[in-house]
């Protein structure tokens, strides 16, 4: 890897940070920053669980891991401790069609939505995960179990999901 | 991924298929466009090369070597024809150059489908190929106040935009096709950076963005496209070999025609599957073959044939010990190993089961059983001798340079010269070349149906194994010093006759496939 696209990727993510900082206020579903200052390809970011889902009241801690050819090749998303949900692997990782490049499919489920391209940004990959904790897309699902308890039990699902979030707030 | 400076085309052309061309109006069966000719057998035996006694045709089965030519170039014909394709579908659709490669590029080079497609609509075919309509020429531009979605940076630099109109500084335009022609090889698909924006970044673009040496690789990934795209070319599979063959034959041909191609590295391989030579079986006999000694198809037919159902729960059992007073450890159902009936009525009969004649227990599970042993047993007949003879073909690798230490001795101990003593390489030459037909005849016996035809060809089949056998203990045998004379005239007589057994084998068999001969033992989807 070149050094230069070693600047861009920096430049850029400090950019982004700088500009979501400065959007953030209040009524922001998620905050997201580096971890420390001495390595920006490393950030945390919380997500707040989108309201009217059984997510709704938690607070969701991932983190996202930028490769070094940032933007040409999208971060990796983990969450901390890992979410029970379809697209989530039980690892904690996201499977999310955004957070891939087009053609790089594992599951060959995705040619229709949205890939990533090096104009996507840390802000679009949040509200797509966003969205997608909303509406879990079992078409191509990363736990399985998940996505059987989803499609077949939505009563379990949402009570599976509320007592993590109980459990993870300490109530 | 290949080096940089690989450079690939150089079309091979066979020496031998100039040589041996017994069947010049075969190619009239072939396109026409393709100099196919039919080269019998491999170099080591021009002499022993039948297919020229053969009623015409019928060598066509066997293998029609390939050919564009030789000469230095050979790399500029490939281009050539690019662009002959390109300037037509620019005349004819009146497209600027550039447009007319990205769609040639999309419909894999065929023009016929690519004109028809286009004539009906052909707003949407440009735009499913990746082209914008306006076709507006990508140019660097100096935009005031332009932000770059990419790096976010708002330094007036120069700035581009591909026809969609989606612009980006020209540095962020740079680093991502570099990105993508050194890190992922790609050539022909690089797209613009917008999402979900599909117009193709084309070669007069790339030009305009990166290094020489970027630009090198990108021209000749994207002249390596050609080939892979077309169904008549392909690349020597060798290692570090550069040439494409060509040989016009479809995939629905290849039940009936083997199609073994020599490039002029001397790799010899089956144009059908890109797999090293394998007849006389044909594609999809030898698809199917190593399938099956590849997956665990054998593994069940193993458990079948070494284990045994619980007469009532069906659990599988191997009984590795003990006596036949079984308890199943699932159902706890005793039952009676040898009859499979329950062990209620043996009363105490133990050991000695005199109830398996009366009801013979479960008659139809037993029958099933033997079956399936048998074809366990038939699999591992054909298989243990294919093996065999891959295993012997590896050795054979050491055995040609025992022979050159062998060739070195005899030419210290004897009067013979250098080129005198050359029968030996010739006769380990002959040997592994023929083992690696027989080979594969027991792939083929074993899908072959039981029939006077399938007779013949395991007759031709044994001489062959038989005349092979002969050879090799005749070469491994100690050198006496004495005998020189003797063992060189033997040796040159043996090679001599495995070679004519392998190419009566070879051309029964491809006459066969010619004349619909051989009947499969199972279906066979070809």
């Amino acid at each position: 890897m070149s050094r230069s696209t070693m600047n861009t990727a920096l430049k850029r993510l400090m950019t982004e940070y700088k500009q979501l900082t400065a959007a953030e206020n209040d009524e922001s579903m998620f905050t997201a920053g580096p971890i420390s200052e001495n390595d920006f390809f490393k950030w945390s970011c919380l997500i707040s669980g989108p309201t009217d889902t059984p997510f709704e009241g938690g607070v969701f801690e991932a983190e996202l891991t930028f490769p070094r050819d940032y933007p040409l090749s999208p971060p990796k998303m983990k969450f901390n401790p890992p979410l029970f949900h379809p697209n989530i692997y039980a690892s904690g990782d996201v499977c999310i069609s955004i957070l891939h490049a087009p053609g790089d499919d594992p599951n060959a489920y995705e040619s229709s939505s949205e890939r990533w391209s090096p104009v996507q940004s840390v802000e679009k990959i949040l509200l797509s995960v966003i969205s997608m904790l909303a509406e879990p897309n079992i078409e191509s699902g990363a736990n399985i179990d998940a996505c059987k308890v989803f499609r077949d039990n939505r009563e379990q699902y949402d009570e599976i999901i509320r007592s993590h979030v109980r459990q993870q707030l300490d109530i | 991924m290949a080096s940089e400076n690989e450079i690939m085309t150089d079309i091979s052309d066979d020496d031998y298929s100039d040589a041996f061309d017994p069947d010049e109006d075969m190619e009239a069966e072939f396109d026409d466009a393709s100099s196919i000719s039919d080269s019998g057998f491999s170099p080591i035996e021009p002499d022993s090369h039948s297919t020229g006694k053969d009623p015409k045709g019928k060598g066509k089965a066997v293998d029609s070597m390939l050919t564009l030519d030789n000469h230095p170039g050979a790399s500029e014909k490939l281009k050539e024809e690019q662009k002959v394709a390109v300037a037509y579908v620019e005349e004819m659709l009146q497209l600027k150059s550039e447009q007319a490669a990205v769609l040639l590029r999309y419909f894999a080079w065929k023009k016929e489908k690519l004109v028809e497609t286009y004539m009906d609509s052909p707003e949407s075919t440009l735009a499913a190929a990746g082209i914008h309509e306006n076709g507006a020429q990508p140019r660097l531009k100096r935009v005031r106040g332009f932000v770059c979605e990419v790096c976010y940076d708002e330094m007036a630099q120069e700035t581009l935009a591909l026809s969609c109109d989606h612009r980006f500084c020209k540095s962020c335009y740079a680093q991502y096709v570099t990105s993508k022609v050194v890190d992922e090889g790609e050539s022909r698909r690089i797209q613009c950076m917008g999402s979900k924006c599909n117009v193709i970044v084309d070669e007069k673009t790339v030009e305009l963005l990166v290094e020489e040496e970027v630009l090198e690789r990108y021209r000749s990934l994207l002249n390596r496209t050609y080939v892979d795209d077309s169904t008549s070319l392909r690349w020597c599979p060798a290692p570090n070999c550069d040439y494409a063959l060509k040989c016009h034959i479809l995939p629905r041909q290849l039940d009936s025609i083997i199609p073994t191609v020599q490039c002029s590295c001397l790799h010899t391989f089956c144009f059908g599957c890109g797999d090293a030579d394998h007849r006389p079986c044909c594609c999809p006999i030898v698809r199917r073959w190593l399938k099956k000694c590849a997956d665990d198809s054998e593994t069940s037919n193993w458990i079948s044939a070494n284990t045994k159902e619980c007469t009532k729960c069906h659990s599988t059992i191997e009984k590795n010990g003990g006596c036949n007073h079984m308890t199943c450890k699932s159902c706890k159902w005793e039952f009676c190993w040898v009859c499979m009936g329950p062990w209620s009525e043996h009363g105490t009969a133990w050991y000695n089961c005199s109830r398996y004649e009366e009801k013979g227990g479960d008659a139809v599970n037993q029958d099933a059983q033997s079956k399936s042993r048998a074809s366990l047993e038939r699999y591992l007949h054909y298989y243990n001798r294919f093996a065999n003879h891959e295993q012997s073909i590896k050795l054979e690798h050491e055995l040609a340079t025992r022979m050159e230490k062998k060739m070195e001795e005899m030419q210290e101990h004897s009067s013979l010269s250098w080129i005198e003593v050359q029968f030996l390489a010739k006769a380990v030459e002959t040997l592994t070349k023929c083992r690696t037909v027989l080979k594969w005849t027991y792939a083929m016996a074993f899908y072959l149906a039981k029939n006077n035809h399938t007779a013949i060809f395991e007759d031709n089949q044994a001489d062959l194994e038989q005349a092979v056998e002969g050879l090799s203990e005749l070469l491994e045998k100690p050198l006496d010093e004495e005998k020189i004379a003797e063992l060189r005239q033997q040796t040159t007589d043996k090679t001599v006759y495995v070679s004519k057994r392998c190419q009566i084998l070879l051309d029964d068999t491809l006459r066969g496939y010619e004349e619909d001969r051989w009947h499969w033992a199972e279906a066979i989807k070809m």
